[in-house]
């Protein structure tokens, strides 16, 4: 192929950066510089909030650095549900739906988050169903996952 | 819809329509930039899915920005090289080819206004014939220096912006995505979900917009050559086209557009009076059906104005800015009107406000953490 050394034969760090999260495991180099172009990073710092509980949910979050602690609404103390870190992602369930946040999210530590508006999905579904359709199996399987724990939680 | 948002009240719309008139006002003054930026937008949305298919082949996105524009630099430029002996060689003939137009045009408006003066008193009293033959006479001794000359200047003054078109084409394909997480910076966290939505809602808008006009031209164009094909007018394709593009220039536009297919009518066929009202009646049909199946179904409701906001908007716009302002006053409008209700969002919701104080407190002592005085 003429323009093969023309093409991205390396992987940035960015790019590296984006493949440990389980949702873009699957994604070539190529489907993760495009699902990159989608994604705004942005800085917290330690205690500020991400989003509340009963918020309409527009965005997916992943952890790049930091951590975040995932509560009831102010009360971050006694309510606290999880800790995530870099590496893990929550507000799944808004890729799917503007359904309301079902818990409050704080900034555990300064952190920095990499957020995916569920627009871009949709459009991503329009235009690369390929890579939506990736990202939807991961995140089937996540949601499975949850809920097994859950269910196995219960019975217990 | 993703978000549900609220109709905008009485001082957002009185804002919203404040900052379309000043941007309407200042745009006038710097059309050379505005009309190449459009023009670059509708090109990148064209171009965007090919770009796509490209930077998904494994190609970097620089590589397929300078690709994609590079090649309609070439095609442009080798238009014009080819374009400027061909019209240097046919200027002569064009002049004429014109002259016979506007004379057949001008003998079928003769031919109905005589009639008319013969048969309404008040019409030959008027002496309408007369007026609109002295006029005609005049401006066929005087149209080379009067009309010619005046265009050739200004095409002179447009074609270097033109060339603008590839360049922004580049940089939008280039730094479209890096331009949108830039904007995005600007914001601050507590409100960045919320306005996160604008910036979508603002590509969706103007892609819808244009690349509407772009379809709603091209079913204009088959309809009106088909037209004008089945009447047995000269030339149907180029003249379809013409009108079609003329007639996305609201108001003027579709008159415009007509006046030249009875012009072509006159000459082709002098004298024939019921085929100039043939040609008449397709533009009042493909109007009729522009406005009330193309425009819902292509362009939609992508500006989300009332139609009466629209006609008075419009209105505005010509008296602003003339034909530039007829034709931007609409989607400067639908742009400005997203703002004016993100912003109306924003200030309204008190627990919003209330998060970016405590997010600005945190970072201020974060940043003072070590800077109290010892002991």
């Amino acid at each position: 192929m003429v323009f093969s050394a023309l093409r991205e034969k390396l992987e940035s760090p960015t790019l590296a950066r984006l493949r440990e999260i389980p949702l873009f495991s699957d994604l070539t180099a190529g489907e993760l510089r495009i699902v990159d172009n989608l994604l705004h990073e942005r800085d917290f710092v330690n205690d500020e909030i991400v989003f509340d509980e009963g918020e309409e949910g527009q965005a997916i979050y992943f952890i790049l650095k930091g951590k975040v602690l995932i509560c009831r609404q102010g009360r971050p103390v006694d309510g606290a549900i999880a800790e995530l870190s870099a590496g893990q992602f929550f507000g799944e369930l808004a890729l799917l739906d503007d359904a309301p946040r079902m818990a409050q999210v704080r900034a555990a530590q300064d952190c920095t988050l990499a957020v995916f508006f569920r627009e871009d999905f949709l459009g991503l579904l329009n235009t690369h169903a390929g890579i939506a359709s990736k990202i939807s199996l991961q995140l089937s399987k996540h949601i499975g996952r949850r809920l097994r724990e859950a269910v196995n939680r219960y019975v217990v | 819809m993703a978000t549900s948002r609220s109709s905008p009240g009485p001082v957002t719309w009185c804002g919203i329509i404040a900052v379309t008139c000043v941007l309407l006002f200042l745009f006038q003054k710097i059309l050379w930039l505005v009309v190449p930026f459009l023009l670059a937008l509708v090109l990148y949305y064209l171009l965007a899915p090919l770009a796509r298919r490209l930077v998904l082949a494994g190609f970097s996105n620089d590589f397929v920005a300078v690709a994609l524009s590079g090649a309609f630099l070439l095609g442009l430029g080798g238009w014009l090289l080819l374009l400027y002996p061909w019209a240097l060689a046919n200027a002569e003939g064009w002049h004429a080819t014109l002259m016979r137009y506007l004379a057949g045009g001008y003998s079928l408006i003769d031919g109905v206004l005589t009639g008319m003066e013969h048969k309404f008193t008040f019409a030959g009293n008027a002496h309408l014939a007369e007026t609109v033959r002295a006029r005609f006479t005049a401006m066929q001794e005087h149209f080379a220096e009067e009309y010619l000359g005046a265009a050739v200047v200004a095409l002179g003054a447009w074609l270097p912006s033109l060339l603008l078109i590839p360049v922004i084409t580049y940089f939008l394909l280039k730094e479209g995505a890096n331009f949108r997480k830039f904007l995005g910076e600007a914001i601050p966290n507590a409100y960045f979900e919320k306005t996160l939505y604008l910036t979508y809602a603002i590509d969706r808008t103007a892609r819808a917009y244009f690349l509407g006009l772009v379809k709603l031209t091209l079913l204009d164009a088959g309809l009106l050559s088909s037209g004008f094909a089945l009447i047995g007018l000269s030339s149907p394709l180029m003249l379809g086209c013409v009108a079609a593009v003329l007639g996305q220039i609201p108001y003027v536009g579709p008159l415009l557009g007509c006046v030249v297919a009875i012009l072509v009518t006159g000459t082709d066929f002098p004298g024939q009076v019921g085929l100039a009202y043939g040609v008449l009646g397709l533009f009042v049909t493909v109007r009729l059906l522009d406005d009330f199946v193309f425009l819902p179904a292509i362009v939609g409701k992508s500006l989300r104005l009332h139609p009466l906001m629209s006609l008075l908007m419009l209105l505005v716009g010509g008296a602003i800015a003339g034909i530039a302002g007829l034709m931007l006053v609409l989607p400067i409008m639908g742009v400005v009107l997203l703002l004016g209700e993100t912003l109306e969002m924003i200030l309204k919701d008190p627990r919003l406000r209330a998060r970016h104080a405590f997010a600005v407190a945190l970072r201020k002592r974060a940043a003072e953490v070590d800077l109290t005085a010892a002991g």
